[in-house]
C-alpha cells in the first residue's frame, strides 16, 4: 500500500505522495490514515466544476486533481484575469480548499505554470486549477519540486495563482522540468537518461529526431503548450445557446425572489433569442447556493418558448413538484437561466378577437407537462400494424403536431421509432394508416368493431362456448358472470410470424360480445383449438 | 354642428351594437345539447357548457359511462378545440387505457384528443382544474377513482365557468357526498336493438339523470349514431317531478 496523498502537517514532516504505507509509518508510527476514495474525489471534482460555472460555460474535467476553464471573453465580467484569479483562489479557499491557479494562452503552460510555480512553501495537499486564457486551475499534490520563477519571466502574480502574459509560453516554459509537459513518466524517465530535465533542454532540438525516438505525442504536448497546435477544452456541460444571470449581494432565499429573477432573466433570454429569431425549447435555471452547491432545474416546452411570464409559471410549476429537494441553504447568490435547445421560432400575426386556441394548448401541455413530466401528456398516434396492442402508440404532446421530432427526443425521452408525422392540426392525410385502419375497420356492422378502451395485459376469462370453436355463452369476468346475449365474431387476428418463437400458433380468435346487461366486451380464445388442450379465453378490451 | 339625435333611438343603436359585439365575441352562455328533446328539455337546452358534470357507474358499466364522456366530447360544435382525457395510473390499470382506433370508431377523431396521465387522484384534480381553465379545449373529462369533496368540485366548477370548457368528472363509485356539479347521472349500458343479422346493434346507454340543479331529473334509454354523431331515444324516458324543487321543475 502507497501513499496516494499526505497533508501540510504530513509533507512537514518529509512524506510524499507515492511512499509505501510501511516506510511511512516505520518513520512515523503515530500518523493518521484513511483509504483513498477515487470516485468520492472524482465527485468532488466534479462538484468543484459545477461551482466553476460562474466563471464561463466552458469548464471541463482535468482528472485526477485539475479543472479547465475556458475564460476567453468572460475575465471582463470579473475585472480582468488577475481579478478572476484571485476571487477564484479566494473563493474556494473559503470553502476549504487549496488551490493554485495559472492563466495563459494554452492550456499546456497553464497546465505547467499552475503545478510547478510557486513562491510559497511547497503545499503537499490541496486543489489545483488551470485555468486557461483560456485559463487552468490545477489541484494538489503532483508533488512536483516547485520553482520560485526568476524576476525576469513575462509572469505576473505570485503566491497561488499565475498570469502567463500572452505569447510568452516559450519563455515561461523553458526553466521548468519537463514533467510540466504532460508527458508519461516513461518519457521523462527516458529523456533524463539523455541528460535532457528541463523543457528548455528539448525545445532547441530538431524536432523529426525528438518525434521518432519519444513518439508523436510527445512533440504534441510540446506544441500544445507553445501554442502551435490547438487544444480545445472538452466542456462538462452542454454550452447553452443563450445565457442571462443575475449575481446578488446578498443572497436570495425566498421562492417568489427566485421566480422573480427568473422571469426578469426570461426577459433578458427571449430579448437574446428574438434577435436571433429563436424560442427555447429546454431552459434551465441554474441556482448556485453559496456554500457551493449547485441547483439546475429544467423544464422542456412543447413549442419554442420566449413568453417570460409562461417561463416563470413553468417554473412555478416545476418547484411546486420539486417540493423539499428545493434547499436554498443560507441562499443563492447567483441565478442563470440558460436555452439548452432553441427552435426557430417566427414572430406570428396574432388576430385581434379571437383568442389563439394553438398558444394556449400548448402553453396547457407545457405546464401539465412541467408538473407531471412531457412523456405524461400524450396524443394517441396509430400505427401501422394490425396488431391490437401495437396499433396506437402513446407519444408525448410536446413531439406531435411539429415536423422536428429529433430535436425534442432529449425532452421526452427517445421514442422507440419516428412515429409517422401529424400536420400541425393533426389531421389525417388520405394514405395514412389512420384512415386506411378506418377502412379496413369498418365492416357490416351497426357497433363499432374496435372497443374504447383496452386493457395492457389481457384478463383472463373464464369462458363457456356451446361447440369448441363458437362464441362464448357465458362468461366469469372479475368474478362476476355474464350471460351472452348477441356475440359477433370471430375475427381472427395471428401475430406476425417473426414473433413466432416457440412455433406455436400465436392466433386469436377475437368476438364481440353483449351481455344480458347491455355491457359489451371484446374477448377473444387464444391459439387454435385442440381437443387435448383446454381453451384460454381472455377479455381484452371494454365497449362503450 | 350636427342636428341632436333623439336619446331614445341614440340608446337604441347603442344596444343594438352592444347586443352584436357580445354575440360576435360568442359569451352567450352556450349549452351541448344531446339531440333528443326530452333530455335537452329538461335540461334546459342541453348539457351547460363551462360547467361541471358528474358521471358515475357501477364498476361493470364503466366502460359504457366513459363511452358516454366522449360521445359528449364528440358532440363539441367548435371544431378549432381539442379535447382533454385526464386518467390516474392505477385507473388505466384499472379500467383499461382509452384505445384510439376505438375512439376514431365511436366518432371521436383520436388526434384531436390530448391525454393525461397522472399518479394521484389528487394530481387528476389539478390538472382539470388546470385544463378547464384553457379556452383552447372543448371538453374536459377526468376520470376519478377516489372521493372528490365539495371544495374540489366548486374549484372545478369555477374553473370551468372561467373556461367555457364542458367539464365532465367520471367517477368510479357513485358518490353520497355533495357536489358542486350542475348534473348528476348515473350511467350503465343499455341491450342495443340487434341488426337484421342478429348482431350487435348501435351502442346504447342508460341513462339516469339523478341530480340536475335547473330541473327535473328522469331515465332515458339512448343509442349513439356513431357515424351520424347523433343520439336517438330507444324508449320515451319519464321525466320524473323533482320532488324536492316543484317550482323549477314547473318553469323547465
Amino acid at each position: 500500500m502507497r501513499l496516494t496523498a499526505v497533508n501540510d502537517a504530513a509533507a512537514a514532516l518529509g512524506l510524499k505522495g507515492g511512499m509505501a504505507l510501511a516506510d511511512a509509518r516505520a518513520m512515523y508510527p503515530q500518523i493518521a490514515v484513511a483509504d483513498a476514495d477515487e470516485h468520492a474525489d472524482f465527485a468532488l471534482l466534479e462538484a468543484i466544476a459545477d461551482w466553476c460555472d460562474r466563471y464561463t460555460p466552458l469548464a471541463g474535467l482535468d482528472p485526477p486533481d485539475g479543472l479547465m476553464l475556458d475564460v476567453t471573453g468572460c475575465a471582463h465580467l470579473f475585472g480582468g484575469e488577475a481579478a478572476l484569479a484571485d476571487d477564484l483562489v479566494r473563493r474556494l479557499k473559503a470553502q476549504g480548499y487549496q488551490a493554485r491557479v495559472a492563466v495563459a494562452d494554452t492550456v499546456g503552460c497553464a497546465w505547467g505554470a499552475a503545478r510547478f510555480f510557486s513562491s510559497l512553501p511547497p503545499p503537499e495537499r490541496g486543489r489545483s486549477t488551470h485555468e486557461v486564457r483560456r485559463v487552468g486551475v490545477m489541484p494538489h499534490d503532483q508533488t512536483p519540486t516547485r520553482l520560485a520563477p526568476l524576476a525576469d519571466l513575462p509572469l505576473s502574480g505570485g503566491g497561488d495563482h499565475w498570469l502567463v502574459r500572452s505569447g510568452n509560453e516559450r519563455e515561461v516554459l523553458a526553466p521548468l522540468p519537463l514533467a510540466a509537459l504532460r508527458l508519461a513518466p516513461e518519457t521523462i524517465a527516458a529523456l533524463s537518461q539523455l541528460g535532457l530535465k528541463r523543457i528548455a533542454d528539448v525545445l532547441e532540438r530538431p524536432r523529426a529526431p525528438l518525434a521518432a525516438r519519444f513518439g508523436a505525442a510527445f512533440v504534441r504536448r510540446l506544441d500544445q503548450a507553445l501554442g502551435r497546435e490547438d487544444e480545445p477544452i472538452a466542456p462538462r456541460l452542454p454550452v447553452p445557446a443563450a445565457i442571462a444571470e443575475q449575481r446578488f449581494a446578498d443572497p436570495i432565499a425566498l421562492e417568489r425572489d427566485v421566480l422573480g429573477t427568473i422571469e426578469k432573466l426570461a426577459e433578458k433570454l427571449g430579448a437574446l433569442m428574438e434577435r436571433r429569431g429563436e424560442g427555447a425549447r429546454l431552459v434551465q435555471a441554474a441556482l448556485f447556493r453559496t456554500d457551493g452547491k449547485v441547483l439546475r432545474i429544467e423544464v422542456g416546452t412543447s413549442e419554442p418558448l420566449r413568453d417570460p411570464s409562461r417561463i416563470r409559471h413553468l417554473f412555478a410549476d416545476r418547484l411546486g413538484v420539486i417540493g423539499d429537494e428545493f434547499d436554498p441553504g443560507f441562499g443563492f447568490d447567483m441565478l442563470r437561466l440558460a436555452a439548452l435547445v432553441t427552435e426557430r421560432h417566427e414572430p406570428a400575426q396574432t388576430g385581434l378577437a379571437a383568442p389563439d386556441h394553438a398558444v394556449e394548448l400548448a402553453h396547457l401541455i407545457d405546464r401539465l407537462g412541467a408538473r407531471f413530466g412531457l412523456r405524461r401528456v400524450t396524443r394517441m398516434v396509430p400505427q401501422d400494424t394490425h396488431i391490437p396492442e401495437f396499433a396506437v402508440m402513446a407519444v408525448g404532446a410536446a413531439a406531435v403536431g411539429d415536423s422536428a421530432f429529433s430535436a425534442h427526443s432529449r425532452v421526452s425521452g427517445p421514442p422507440p421509432f419516428i412515429p409517422p408525422p401529424l400536420a400541425g392540426e393533426g389531421r389525417v392525410g388520405a394514405g395514412s394508416p389512420l384512415s386506411r385502419g378506418r377502412a379496413e375497420l369498418n365492416q357490416d356492422s351497426a357497433a363499432p368493431t374496435r372497443p374504447i378502451r383496452l386493457f395492457a395485459r389481457p384478463e383472463p376469462v373464464e369462458a363457456l362456448a356451446e361447440v369448441p370453436d363458437g362464441p362464448p355463452v357465458q362468461f366469469t369476468w372479475r368474478r362476476m358472470r355474464h350471460v351472452v346475449a348477441r356475440a359477433e365474431g370471430p375475427e381472427r387476428i395471428a401475430m406476425e410470424w417473426w414473433r413466432d418463437e416457440e412455433n406455436r400458433a400465436l392466433t386469436r380468435d377475437y368476438f364481440r360480445v353483449e351481455s344480458r346487461e347491455g355491457v359489451r366486451v371484446w374477448l377473444y380464445r387464444e391459439g387454435l383449438v385442440r381437443s387435448r388442450e383446454p381453451t384460454r379465453w381472455f377479455l381484452h378490451g371494454v365497449f362503450a | 354642428m350636427l342636428p341632436a339625435e333623439p336619446m331614445e333611438q341614440h340608446l337604441a343603436r347603442l344596444r343594438r351594437a352592444i347586443a352584436q359585439t357580445s354575440e360576435a365575441l360568442g359569451d352567450e352562455p352556450c349549452s351541448r345539447a344531446l339531440g333528443v328533446p326530452d333530455i335537452d328539455a329538461a335540461l334546459g337546452g342541453g348539457l351547460a357548457c363551462a360547467a361541471l358534470h358528474d358521471l358515475s357507474a357501477a364498476p361493470m358499466h364503466l366502460g359504457a359511462a366513459a363511452g358516454f364522456a366522449l360521445t359528449l366530447a364528440a358532440r363539441a360544435p367548435e371544431k378549432a378545440k381539442q379535447a382533454l382525457w385526464i386518467a390516474t395510473d392505477f385507473g388505466s390499470q384499472e379500467t383499461g387505457a382509452l384505445y384510439g382506433p376505438g375512439l376514431d370508431l365511436i366518432g371521436l377523431d383520436s388526434s384531436r384528443l390530448l391525454v393525461a396521465r397522472v399518479a394521484r387522484p389528487v394530481d387528476a384534480l389539478f390538472a382539470m382544474e388546470e385544463a378547464l381553465k384553457c379556452r383552447a379545449l372543448s371538453t374536459v373529462i377526468a376520470e376519478i377513482n377516489n372521493e372528490v369533496d365539495l371544495t374540489a368540485t366548486r374549484r372545478l366548477s369555477l374553473a370551468a365557468r372561467a373556461g367555457g370548457a364542458l367539464g365532465v368528472l367520471l367517477r368510479h363509485m357513485p358518490s353520497g357526498s355533495p357536489s358542486a356539479a350542475r348534473t348528476r347521472w348515473d350511467v350503465a349500458a343499455a341491450p342495443s336493438v340487434p341488426d337484421e343479422l342478429g348482431g350487435l346493434g348501435r351502442t346504447a346507454f342508460r341513462l339516469s339523470l339523478v341530480r340536475n340543479r335547473r330541473g327535473p331529473c328522469g331515465t332515458w334509454t339512448l343509442t349513439w349514431d356513431h357515424h351520424e354523431r347523433v343520439f336517438s331515444a330507444l324508449s320515451v324516458g319519464v321525466a320524473a317531478e323533482a320532488p324536492d324543487r316543484p317550482d323549477q321543475a314547473l318553469s323547465a
